[in-house]
């Protein structure tokens, strides 16, 4: 039993005692808090950080893949840029540069083969020209036209009597393929659409025959 | 390290814009986005005998035509060249709200992974209209290219609006900044003309 000599000075000590470990009890429950809610924002910020960087990595390596030199792409010199009427005899299947039309073919789609006098006229803008072998399955044909939208620059067309299924040209500048999936369709276009190859810069895709 | 270019030294001797900035994305897709300004341009400067409508399209055209040059000139000079490494619109995820100043205005949400098609670009007339502005003539011509360009001008100056606060380079904040209040000066007077003409003048 307790000493009965000083009741109220126990009883204050006591209090004083409980007093002491709550606070005690408050202070580690607030660094508890602290301490979790701290960890808890560092990681996030780790979290986000790691995110960011790995995302601008795989964008440099994405980027860096379409700048990349094109395997297999063939030039062509001494290609002719006279204004003609009628026909004329092209070197390449499909034709790549050379005298053509004086009025260019419009930049877009197109289900029906396109004139090469004027097809070339374009390539002389910036153009490139996707064509694809009238056989080709449509889904490739869908796969060619997809990898052209993000242009208007390009020509989409068949094209009969070509040596491979699907062939791009730009001025000058030729690459054939076995099918729409190839990879390196998109760095073709990446680096030909308006690209230093072109003869005539800033000239115009549409306004033309179409 | 957030803020770092992962570009090739800019002419002006600090890092050019990198192919996935403000900067680079306005300058390719803008040009676009002037090139069908000006095709509907030479459209109705063709098609119709109005010879208010017939001006402004001249001057529409030769100014957007230029000005695709100026953004042309920039990506050259950056080493980015015309090819696309970034989808459409990309640049302007996220800055949508800030163009309008924060009323969010009608370019609308555009997605993280941007958009498929340049044709998709906000205000972009469709094949079909523009379809329908090669066969129309006369007093419907001018009417359809006023009617086309209304929206085209509305999306033009928020696009542009953007880079001209969000863009790095003073040079690029300066020409958005023509452009803007130049477009936005022209949807007076493409209004004006198309309620004088009959309408409807769109809602945008």
């Amino acid at each position: 039993m307790a000493s009965p000599t000083r009741p109220r000075e126990e009883r204050a000590a006591r209090a004083a005692a409980l007093r002491e470990q709550q606070a005690r009890r408050e202070r580690r429950q607030r660094g508890l808090i602290i301490g979790v809610t701290a960890g808890i924002v560092v990681a996030l910020v780790a979290a986000v950080t790691v995110v960011l960087v790995v995302t601008r990595e795989q964008r440099a390596t994405e980027q860096a893949a379409l700048e990349a030199p094109v395997d297999g792409v063939q030039t062509f010199e001494d290609l002719g840029r006279e204004h003609v009427t009628g026909e004329v005899d092209y070197a390449q299947t499909p034709p790549v540069g050379g005298d053509h039309n004086a009025v260019w073919w419009n930049c877009g789609v197109y289900s029906e083969p396109v004139p090469d006098v004027n097809a070339v006229h374009s390539l002389e803008h910036g153009a490139v020209w996707i064509t694809y072998d009238p056989s080709l399955p449509q889904d490739q044909v869908d796969a060619l036209v997809a990898a052209a939208e993000p242009y208007d620059y390009t020509l989409v067309s068949p094209y009969a009597g070509m040596e491979s299924p699907v062939t791009l040209s730009a001025w000058g500048t030729q690459l054939a393929v076995e099918d729409a999936s190839d990879e390196r369709i998109a760095p073709f276009l990446a680096q030909y659409v308006q690209g230093e190859q072109t003869p005539e810069p800033g000239a115009a895709c549409t306004g033309g025959l179409s | 390290m957030l803020g770092l270019h992962w570009g090739s030294d800019g002419p002006g001797g600090g890092a050019a814009p990198a192919a996935g900035s403000v900067d680079a994305g306005f300058a390719l897709d803008m040009q676009a986005h002037h090139r069908q300004a000006v095709q509907m341009s030479t459209l109705v400067r063709d098609r119709a005998e109005d010879e208010d409508v017939r001006t402004l399209a001249l001057d529409i055209a030769l100014t957007q035509q230029q000005q695709a040059g100026q953004m042309y000139g920039w990506r050259e000079l950056w080493g980015l060249g015309q090819g696309r490494t970034e989808p459409v619109m990309a640049w302007m995820s996220g800055l949508e709200g800030h163009a309008a100043g924060g009323h969010g205005g009608h370019v609308g949400a555009v997605p993280a992974e941007g958009l498929g098609a340049v044709g998709d670009m906000p205000g972009m007339a469709s094949a079909a209209q523009m379809d329908a502005l090669a066969a129309a003539d006369g007093e419907d011509a001018a009417r359809i290219f006023l009617q086309l360009m209304i929206p085209h001008h509305v999306a033009g100056v928020e696009m542009a609006r953007a880079a001209a606060q969000e863009a790095s380079e003073p040079e690029v904040r300066a020409l958005a900044d023509a452009m803007a209040t130049g477009q936005e000066a022209e949807l007076t007077v493409l209004r004006d003309m198309l309620a004088e003409r009959g309408g409807p003048v769109p809602g945008v």
